[in-house]
């Protein structure tokens, strides 16, 4: 498996380097010359700032996007009565492209850092909030009366029966929610930041450096590569008991 | 009760609003008047202008979707039916499924200019992904008892694809368009946000240049609307098409 995946990544970039030497056009660069700009780019401190900006705004608008869409999905899944007051909101506004409030929120909350970091949030919020509501929603009910059965209060309950039940649903849309951090962070920083790799990719696209362009193209695949594997990882150590049961 | 009850936290966020913007404690500029934005809504649905730009943003968006569909659905299925095909794209796409493909959004301007193209090409790459995988999950995990009882009966290849293979993958299709029309929403607006001198994007960055956030929040309103009508369509063709298998959601 790992051959096959490592034999056409290698037969794509072979073929990608071979046609460089047929001649690209300057916007199109050949796999060494991006390798060797990466690389360069890499013994600068410029590089790591704009990846600290990036980092610093996707980060915390996922980790609040998440814990709210977390909280509020488990909860709309479990109560009755905010079900029925709270999810036809989010339903309703589920479809909604959430960057067009991007605006609206520079001018409530500055054009600063403070402005992207909700609108992440908004964006993260979503997913989360579906997946852990069927999550809840679609937990055993034998399960739940047995436990209720054997004397368990209402929060034991929840945090042995329906947080567990909930969790490979949840993980599934944290990691929807973490690409589209990305993408919203990606969209707001091209939009108007002063720093990140979305402010790098403009710039360079503005002053045609287009070694600059593959350089912040390259960061951010890795980061979002990354930060997949990351979350991947995470989910294999806290459901480490589904592989065995289930 | 029940009937208004989905209703309430919108309208409650709605008075929210316009109590906020009648206070005088904000400027106009933060909290339009929902009789200001409802005025310009008005204007953006009465010229054709308004009409123009949405259906820029539309047709862009559509378009892209539908290229996606109908190469995801193909590959997704190939995918799923063959093992050798499956073996050599697979690593492909679950390996830069988590790559925002809008940073290659700058190239893509050089590649394909600065009008629809570019955007629709990012779009149809941003959609093939949701579509290819889900679609593939599908076409994957057909019950092998039925297509056997076909075989055994003397259903020819061809047969068993279409009566067994395609109806039992449908609602993994539609799962996968489920997903990705949003995305295509999503795309175009932020592509026309970045740059382009028409759509919807287009129109809320302009509107908030010129600080008419009326104006702006009207092209809000237009967007939201066009994600849901989008939306509730596809469920709607979903339902028609797919009459068998309900669709299993809250909010349907």
């Amino acid at each position: 498996m790992l051959i096959a995946r490592l034999g056409l990544l290698v037969a794509v970039l072979a073929l990608w380097q071979l046609w460089s030497l047929a001649g690209l056009p300057e916007y199109i660069l050949s796999p060494l010359e991006i390798a060797r700009h990466f690389v360069a780019a890499l013994g600068s401190r410029e590089l790591y700032e704009h990846i600290g900006a990036s980092l610093g705004r996707s980060l915390p608008g996922f980790a609040v996007g998440s814990a709210l869409g977390i909280a509020f999905g488990l909860a709309a899944g479990m109560a009755r009565w905010f079900d029925e007051t709270f999810s036809p909101a989010v339903f309703m506004t589920y479809p909604v492209p959430k960057i067009v409030m991007l605006p609206l929120f520079m001018l409530w909350f500055g054009i600063g850092d403070l402005s992207k970091i909700l609108i992440i949030a908004l964006a993260c919020f979503y997913p989360v909030f579906v997946n852990a509501y069927y999550g809840a929603r679609s937990t055993p009910r034998i399960l739940v009366w047995s436990a209720m059965n054997m004397g368990a209060s209402r929060w034991r309950i929840f945090s042995r029966v329906v947080v567990p039940s909930a969790l490979p649903l949840v993980f599934a849309g944290m990691r929807v929610s973490l690409a589209l951090s990305f993408i919203v962070m990606f969209a707001t920083e091209m939009i108007n930041a002063r720093s990140g790799l979305g402010y790098l990719i403009q710039i360079a696209e503005n002053s045609l450096r287009f070694d600059l362009m593959y350089v912040s193209l390259v960061t951010i695949a890795i980061l979002g590569y990354a930060g997949d594997h990351l979350l991947r990882a995470g989910r294999r150590r806290a459901l480490a008991w589904q592989e065995t049961h289930a | 009760m029940s009937r208004v009850r989905p209703f309430l936290l919108l309208g409650a966020l709605l008075l929210a609003w316009e109590l906020a913007a009648r206070s005088g404690w904000w400027n106009q500029l933060l909290f339009p008047s929902l009789v200001d934005i409802a005025d310009e809504l008005v204007r953006f649905a009465t010229a054709a202008e308004g009409w123009h730009e949405a259906w820029v943003s539309l047709y862009r968006a559509l378009a892209g979707f539908a290229l996606a569909a109908a190469v995801g659905v193909g590959l997704g299925m190939l995918m799923g039916r063959s093992e050798l095909v499956a073996a050599l794209l697979d690593p492909l796409f679950s390996g830069t499924y988590a790559v925002p493909k809008l940073a290659l959004f700058p190239i893509f301007i050089f590649v394909f200019g600065l009008g629809s193209l570019s955007k629709v090409a990012l779009i149809f790459l941003e959609c093939l992904y949701p579509i290819v995988i889900i679609t593939y999950q599908g076409a994957r995990g057909v019950n092998r008892v039925l297509i056997w009882s076909a075989q055994n009966m003397g259903a020819s290849r061809a047969r068993i694809f279409a009566r067994v293979v395609i109806p039992a993958t449908v609602p993994f299709i539609f799962a996968g368009f489920r997903v990705a029309l949003p995305v295509a929403m999503i795309v175009v607006i932020i592509t026309e946000m970045i740059s382009s001198i028409d759509g919807l994007g287009y129109v809320v960055i302009y509107a908030l240049a010129s600080l008419k956030t009326d104006r702006m929040l009207a092209a809000v309103v237009v967007i939201a609307l066009l994600g849901l009508l989008l939306d509730r369509g596809l469920v709607l063709l979903r339902s028609r098409l797919v009459y068998w298998d309900r669709l299993e959601t809250y909010y349907v």
